[in-house]
């Protein structure tokens, strides 16, 4: 936790989060002198979510995920916890460089969605083009910004036209620049009914979408994709499919498990707001379940490395990931009963 | 997951280290430091290399004369011509024709340019491939 200053002289705390865009939100409200933990943002914004989406490829893969569309954390927060924020997107790079630094100078930080690939203060490896990574602008310097990344544990410098050109890529789901910072935050927003709404509202993504494609139903579909992978697809392609899910589960900022123990944090800290030991048994089955889809992560990395146990296979995988089903179905099932019982 | 099984495998992130969220001795959530997971090396491993394999191969036609330099620095981006066709502002057709190396020899310098630009490399480097493998 680095100390830094912002434009406006005023001290901001740097603080390691899993997950960029529940980092940045809590970020934002907590220079505005709310103290906000990531968990709680991501619980209220219904980050928690699954998706298996085999006709959109991404890099010539068919894209699996583990939260909300991006976006979505931030909206569904700054709604449910009353914030009003001023966003802008941009035609015109130059204008938006322009209105960036104006905004800066008036001593506020900023909320950024930018392209992975051309930040170039990240590990070589983890620089795909990836639209849509969130950081805060603390302040200008020399040629550059310093730039608060809630996924690295210290803040960093980038160069102006890095960032630019990461404000500005093309591709899919294009930033258009997008910039955000609060423009009004109550200090005394009722928590207890976000938690609620955020509850209830993932409970009803998890549970009642009519697609097989998400949730629950999403989960068993590409879990007996995974079993028939092997024969439908040939070995190596397989394996392919199979590295990108455990990708998206682990590499892409989500805390380990997918964001399970994220929203098992988030879990715990709601049932200290309530008072409710059911929730904070539903704390302890999440992380249960976090732990099944790490060994689902292990099991995988096994079988693409073509190591190890004989008995490690592609049914193997997706056998794990249907109990993960099973059990997550269970756990949504209860947390929804939980959450209409709990009083605001 | 617990604090003392959060992964301390390998230093993976070049130096940087990552968030997890892990249960303390109280059973209380706290965010841990992770420097690397062997697991998460073998999935990420593979997308990595992929990659490299890919641009590796393109290198070599650039060198024998099948695919213009143009296809191997919009690789080395992670593009795709869709991709950079819009950052270049250019129709995807141009973007694709320009990849036979006959035509890419005979661009105007104002085209290169915009490819220079959308590149983030110069034009001396985008007429051009490294003669040797590796980024």
């Amino acid at each position: 936790m680095d100390k830094e200053i912002t434009a406006g002289e005023k001290p901001f705390v740097h603080h390691h989060s899993a997950h960029c865009e529940s980092g940045v939100t809590s970020a934002l409200f907590r220079d505005k002198g709310v103290e906000i933990s990531e968990a709680m943002i991501f619980g209220i914004g219904s980050g928690i979510f699954f998706g298996h989406l085999p006709f959109v490829k991404w890099v010539g893969l068919p894209i699996s995920t583990y939260r909300s569309q991006p976006g979505a954390v931030f909206r569904k927060a700054a709604k449910r916890l009353g914030g009003k924020f001023v966003t802008q997107r941009f035609r015109n790079p130059q204008k938006g460089m322009d209105e960036l630094k104006r905004v800066l100078k008036t001593g506020q930080i900023v909320g950024l969605t930018t392209n992975i690939y051309w930040l170039s203060y990240f590990p070589n490896r983890f620089r795909f083009q990836f639209n849509g990574h969130n950081i805060i602008i603390l302040r200008e310097i020399e040629n550059g910004f310093r730039v608060s990344d809630p996924v690295l544990d210290h803040p960093v410098d980038c160069l102006t036209e890095d960032l630019e050109r990461a404000r500005f890529a093309h591709g899919p789901m294009e930033p258009h620049g997008f910039m955000y910072y609060p423009k009004e935050i109550p200090q005394n927003s009722d928590r207890r009914i976000a938690c609620i709404k955020g509850m209830k509202d993932t409970c009803n993504m998890m549970l009642k979408i009519p697609l097989p494609l998400f949730g629950i139903r999403g989960i068993r579909f590409l879990a007996k994709r995974i079993i028939k992978s092997g024969d439908t697809l040939g070995f190596k392609e397989a394996c392919r499919q199979l590295a990108n899910i455990v990708r998206m589960q682990e590499e892409v900022g989500t805390g380990g498990a997918g964001f399970r123990f994220m929203y098992a944090a988030f879990l715990q800290e709601a049932a200290e707001l309530f008072g409710s030991n059911d929730l904070a048994r539903l704390s302890q089955e999440m992380t249960a379940i976090g732990d099944v889809w790490r060994e689902f992560a292990v099991v995988s990395a096994r079988v693409v490395k073509q190591r190890g146990h004989a008995e490690d296979n592609f049914s193997k995988a997706g056998g794990l990931m249907l109990i993960c089903a099973g059990q997550e179905e269970a756990l949504f099932r209860e947390l929804h009963i939980v959450a209409r019982k709990l009083k605001a | 997951m617990k604090v003392n099984e959060v992964p301390q495998d390998i230093t993976y992130y070049e130096g940087e280290k990552r968030a997890c969220y892990a249960l303390n001795d109280e059973g209380k959530y706290v965010i841990v430091t992770s420097t690397g997971w062997s697991a998460e090396e073998v999935v990420n491993g593979l997308a990595v290399e992929e990659l490299a394999a890919n641009l590796e191969e393109t290198r070599k036609a650039v060198l024998k004369g099948i695919k213009s330099p143009l296809c191997y620095h919009m690789e080395r981006r992670q593009m795709i011509p869709e991709i950079l066709s819009k950052t270049a502002g250019m129709a995807t057709f141009r973007v694709k024709r320009h990849f036979r190396p006959e035509i890419f020899a005979k661009l105007k310098l104002s085209v290169l340019d915009l490819y220079a630009k959308a590149l983030a490399v110069n034009i001396e480097e985008l007429k051009t491939v490294p003669k040797s493998q590796g980024r």
